[in-house]
């Protein structure tokens, strides 16, 4: 059952094209990869499926509800709810502690502090960050950041996660340990993840594979579209 | 959202740390100079309040001796001096026990009575009786309350005399209420047509508003320019935070209320600041004589909407100001764009400087309005343009600089400052803004001082003429037209008085033509000229000389070499004119001058409006005022020089902060420490010596336009104090950059290179 689609993206930046009619469609629980080269336009398909970015032309669906017309704070809303985020850097608020940062979509969504931290320690046993409750953000090494912004990305319990490089500036030891966590934790919950990478070991965590070249969609592997 | 908001500001790590506490300092600063600013004009309102009663009597504040019920005071104000200070003599009678009462005493002082401020009880009892006390019939009954003097220095007395005493006295007349407030107009004489003029007048409330409000504008100005400047330390760290928020959900509202919770934070901690800072540095600056005398303390107070409105009001626009700066960005999750990327500035931007100027100069072609409402209409637009017209040039300005010095780099430090400097113009005069608009207060204040100096009569302080005692005795036409000569004997006494020339009065009814004079010259015995030197000579073979009346309407600086034409007049016609004035030459002693002012003081049958003044007393009183603007122009140099120094360092630290990734970088490939240094030094000193050199050219313009207009006098160059001052404050500039250098050191280290 498909949760996320997408019609004839189209998308430039100025005089330059990303996407040029990018049609694809995720289904529910999937892992999809996402590749191709740089500069492709992979990393704003993700953005516009995420409603980060509207695109110029075409349409996005998310669970049946058109996403590309929604108003700046519907959108907001949309990723703190129901999207969660993983970057190639973990874009964490360096002023917050680890833990404050895994709370910080729930308390954007009005729960209360005590509340929210605690939900938020429950991820940190689990992606193997325990006693980093308390640091901030430049007190944790790459890998570590990246598992408290996998943490961030998860604690809503997300019906989407979106990965945009996520062992992008990781070694390889600490990028499949990330993938592995990522994994084992979208499957326990059945969240579908869209994820983007040119890295094939990355990749090989996805059910499936979509190519990216010049702004359209050129490759499908894998199973329905 | 508030919480967090306050976690965000309150635990954001070192910069966030620093940034809070220079917002909180620099609108701590804002808000306390602020403060002053208004309790000053409160404080003046207060003062010439506190001195409204004197007017009493006057025609403005008609007596009523008809009143119901209460029992007429008579009332004399007289003037009195004492070490060049003024004291204020009020002589009252009551004629019953519901004669009004003047405030500050408890009741009118019976005969023999008298109520004296507590600055000149205080120099009663320490002063010898013959140089002040004998002046006064009776003795010391109490002290005036506060709330009846202008300030702690005021030197006020209340004598009692009977009312047949007062009744016979020249200029007394008699009320039943004390006035509460000034004369709304300057009403010299009392309704009998006699004169009635305390010798304190109110200051001019529109005249001190324009000294205030330019006094605002040189200092609030580098406050608000170091408020923009730490505003923007570690702008980008936050704008990335700001879009890490959006990435995980926060709406552009929670977004915006978060920045206001920032702002707002800093601006309560600095109101906090400001009212401490206030109440901290009141009592000192109230002992400041900005207008000629210091302040009680209280006088220097805030009303309740002044309170509400700082309290209330610095906050709420912290929070506009937040909502606004947002509004410059466009800030997505994925991280910040500017809308717009600025061009280079262009030309238009003199136009504004160049319409100050010119709006200046057309009051020197025009000449300056009469009123001193219209001259502030007139000058303080023309200045304020001026200022702005700076801060909006600046960044052209600098580009041009920038520009010429990417022509001229020859080294890669050079080249690498001038093409930032072109690139981004506008940051980097803010960081410099606040010293040029320092210089320009200070070229302009020192210049308009330095010419005002050279108007003024200080220089001929030191002469002999300025020890003489001037006494007209009857110098406001009224009262007996024959007075007894002054005791020859008892002021020969005095050791000190050197000589003593009694002018005689020439009436125009007299059948007497005296050269050179109008209706109010006198007649002086060249005997007696020959003693008292700086006063001019006669020509030779005279006896008698027309000589002026007041010596005060002669130009000091003629006094000493004046000649005075030679008169001849029968000697039987001599016997019988009145003494009209008494000059006495003292050695310049405190102790000579008073005992012969308080012998003078005596020979008067009846207090006079117009007390015994030496001519340099006169000059002083003339000068108190520019004194006063001299002490106020050396605060705000130094206080606009100090903030400035705080923006330069701020800004330099905050470009350096948001730079540290790409120098770090240059360090990486090899850069010197040295040449980054370079790099830093030239990115201040271009902006800073291109603008200021225009900054001081305009200053130098702007006041030889106002010394033109509004002074009738050609511009005066500065001293060498001018030029230190200007010397010290672009070293100490370079000083405050060079302080930087630890911390360009310590931010290009390797350990930059980590991911925070």
């Amino acid at each position: 059952m498909t949760i996320l689609q997408t019609k004839g993206l189209v998308k430039s930046f100025g005089q330059t094209p990303a996407l040029r009619g990018a049609t694809m469609a995720v289904s529910r629980g999937e892992i999809l990869a996402v590749m191709g080269p740089s500069g492709s336009g992979k990393s704003t398909l993700l953005h516009c499926l995420a409603g980060i970015l509207v695109p110029d032309d075409g349409e996005v669906w998310f669970d049946g509800q058109r996403l590309d017309n929604l108003s700046d704070d519907r959108r907001s809303e949309l990723r703190r709810d129901r999207f969660g985020f993983v970057f190639q850097t973990g874009q964490l608020v360096p002023e917050l502690t680890a833990e404050e940062n895994v709370a910080l979509p729930l308390l954007l969504g009005g729960a209360r502090r005590a509340p929210a931290i605690a939900e938020a320690r429950k991820w940190f046993g689990r992606l193997g960050l325990d006693g980093l409750e308390q640091r901030r953000s430049g007190e944790l090494s790459g890998g570590q950041a990246q598992r408290v912004a996998l943490a961030r990305g998860l604690v809503t319990s997300p019906q989407v996660l979106f990965a945009d490089e996520p062992t992008g500036s990781l070694d390889s030891v600490s990028g499949e340990i990330v993938m592995n966590l990522l994994a084992a934790a979208v499957r326990e919950h059945g969240t579908t993840v869209v994820l983007v990478t040119h890295d094939a070991r990355t990749a090989a965590y996805a059910d499936r594979e979509i190519i990216v070249r010049d702004g359209t969609i050129s490759t499908l592997t894998g199973v329905e579209a | 959202m508030i919480p967090l908001g306050l976690r965000l500001t309150m635990q954001g790590g070192r910069e966030a740390a620093v940034r809070l506490v220079l917002l909180v300092v620099a609108v701590g600063l804002g808000t306390g100079l602020l403060l002053v600013t208004v309790s000053g004009i409160n404080a003046i309102n207060t003062l010439n309040n506190a001195s409204a009663w004197l007017w009493t009597g006057s025609n403005r504040e008609p007596p009523d001796p008809a009143a119901a019920g209460i029992a007429p005071l008579w009332w004399h104000v007289g003037g009195d001096m004492f070490r060049g200070q003024t004291i204020v003599r009020v002589d009252v009678a009551p004629t019953g026990p519901s004669s009004p009462v003047p405030p500050g005493i408890p009741h009118d002082p019976g005969p023999g009575q008298y109520y004296a401020s507590p600055a000149l009880a205080s120099l009663l009892r320490s002063t010898p009786a013959d140089e002040l006390a004998i002046r006064y019939p009776g003795h010391l009954t109490g002290t005036i309350g506060d709330t009846a003097l202008q300030g702690p220095n005021s030197l006020v007395i209340i004598v009692g005399r009977s009312p047949a005493q007062l009744a016979r006295t020249p200029a007394t007349v008699r009320v039943t209420a004390i006035a509460t407030a000034w004369p709304s107009g300057f009403e010299a004489r009392n309704p009998n047509g006699l004169p009635n003029a305390p010798p304190v007048l109110p200051l001019q409330a529109s005249g001190i508003d324009f000294i205030l409000s330019v006094v605002a504008l040189a200092i609030l100005t580098p406050v608000l320019i170091f408020i923009a400047t730490a505003t923007r330390l570690s702008a980008a760290r936050r704008e990335q935070r700001f879009a890490a928020l959006q990435l995980v959900g926060a709406t552009r509202r929670q977004v915006s209320l978060l920045a206001a919770v920032e702002s707002m934070a800093a601006a309560i901690g600095g109101v906090a600041v400001g009212f401490g800072l206030f109440y901290l540095l009141r009592v000192p600056l109230s002992a400041i004589p900005f207008t000629g005398q210091p302040f009680f303390p209280a006088q220097m107070s805030l009303s309740v909407p002044d309170v509400l409105a700082a309290v209330l009001g610095i906050p709420v626009a912290a929070a506009v100001v937040a909502r606004l700066a947002l509004r410059r960005v466009q800030i997505s999750p994925l991280g910040v764009a500017r809308r717009v990327t600025p061009g280079p500035p262009k030309a238009w931007r003199l136009v504004p400087l160049l319409a100050g100027v010119a709006e200046l100069g057309f009051f020197v072609v025009r000449g300056r309005p009469a009123a001193v409402s219209g001259q502030i209409q007139a000058f303080f637009p023309g200045i304020l343009l001026v200022v702005i017209g700076l801060i909006i040039a600046g960044p052209w300005l600098t580009m041009t600089g920038a520009r010429f010095l990417a022509r001229r780099a020859r080294r890669p430090g050079a080249l690498i400052a001038a093409r930032r400097l072109a690139d981004d113009p506008r940051a980097a005069f803010r960081a410099v803004s606040g010293l040029v608009l320092a210089l320009f207060v200070t070229t302009v204040a020192v210049s308009v001082l330095t010419t005002d100096n050279a108007k003024l009569l200080r220089p001929y302080n030191d002469s002999a003429a300025a020890n003489v005692l001037s006494d007209p005795l009857v110098g406001m036409g009224e009262g007996p037209s024959n007075l007894p000569a002054p005791s020859a004997t008892d002021l020969a006494r005095v050791r000190g008085i050197r000589g003593v020339t009694s002018v005689l009065e020439v009436h125009a009814d007299a059948g007497l033509s005296i050269h050179g004079f109008g209706a109010s010259a006198g007649l002086a015995s060249c005997a007696q000229l020959a003693k008292v030197r700086g006063l001019g000579r006669c020509p030779a073979g005279a006896a008698v000389v027309g000589f002026p009346i007041p010596l005060s309407q002669v130009p000091i600086k003629t006094l000493a070499n004046a000649t005075w034409p030679a008169e001849s007049v029968p000697a039987h016609r001599l016997n019988s004119l009145g003494i009209s004035a008494v000059d006495v030459a003292t050695n310049g002693s405190q102790q000579a001058t008073e005992q012969a002012r308080t012998i003078l003081d005596g020979t008067n049958p009846y207090p006079v409006p117009q007390a015994p003044q030496t001519l340099g007393e006169w000059i002083a009183s003339a000068d108190a005022l520019s004194n006063a603007y001299q002490q106020l122009t050396d605060v705000v140099i130094l206080t606009s020089l100090a903030i400035a120094g705080c923006t330069l360092a701020a800004g330099v630290a905050g470009g350096l902060a948001d730079r540290k990734r790409p120098f770090s970088m240059l360090r990486l490939t090899g850069a010197r420490l040295a040449m980054l240094r370079r790099v830093v030094v030239l990115e201040s000193a271009v902006p800073l010596i291109a603008v200021a050199i225009v900054a001081i050219g305009t200053g130098f313009a702007a006041s030889a336009l106002y010394a033109s207009s509004e002074m009738q006098h050609s511009l005066v160059p500065p001293g060498a104090g001018y030029y230190l001052i200007t010397t010290a404050g672009i070293v100490a500039s370079l000083a405050v950059i060079a302080a930087t250098f630890p911390m360009l050191r310590r931010i290009t280290g390797p350990e930059v290179a980590r991911n925070d």
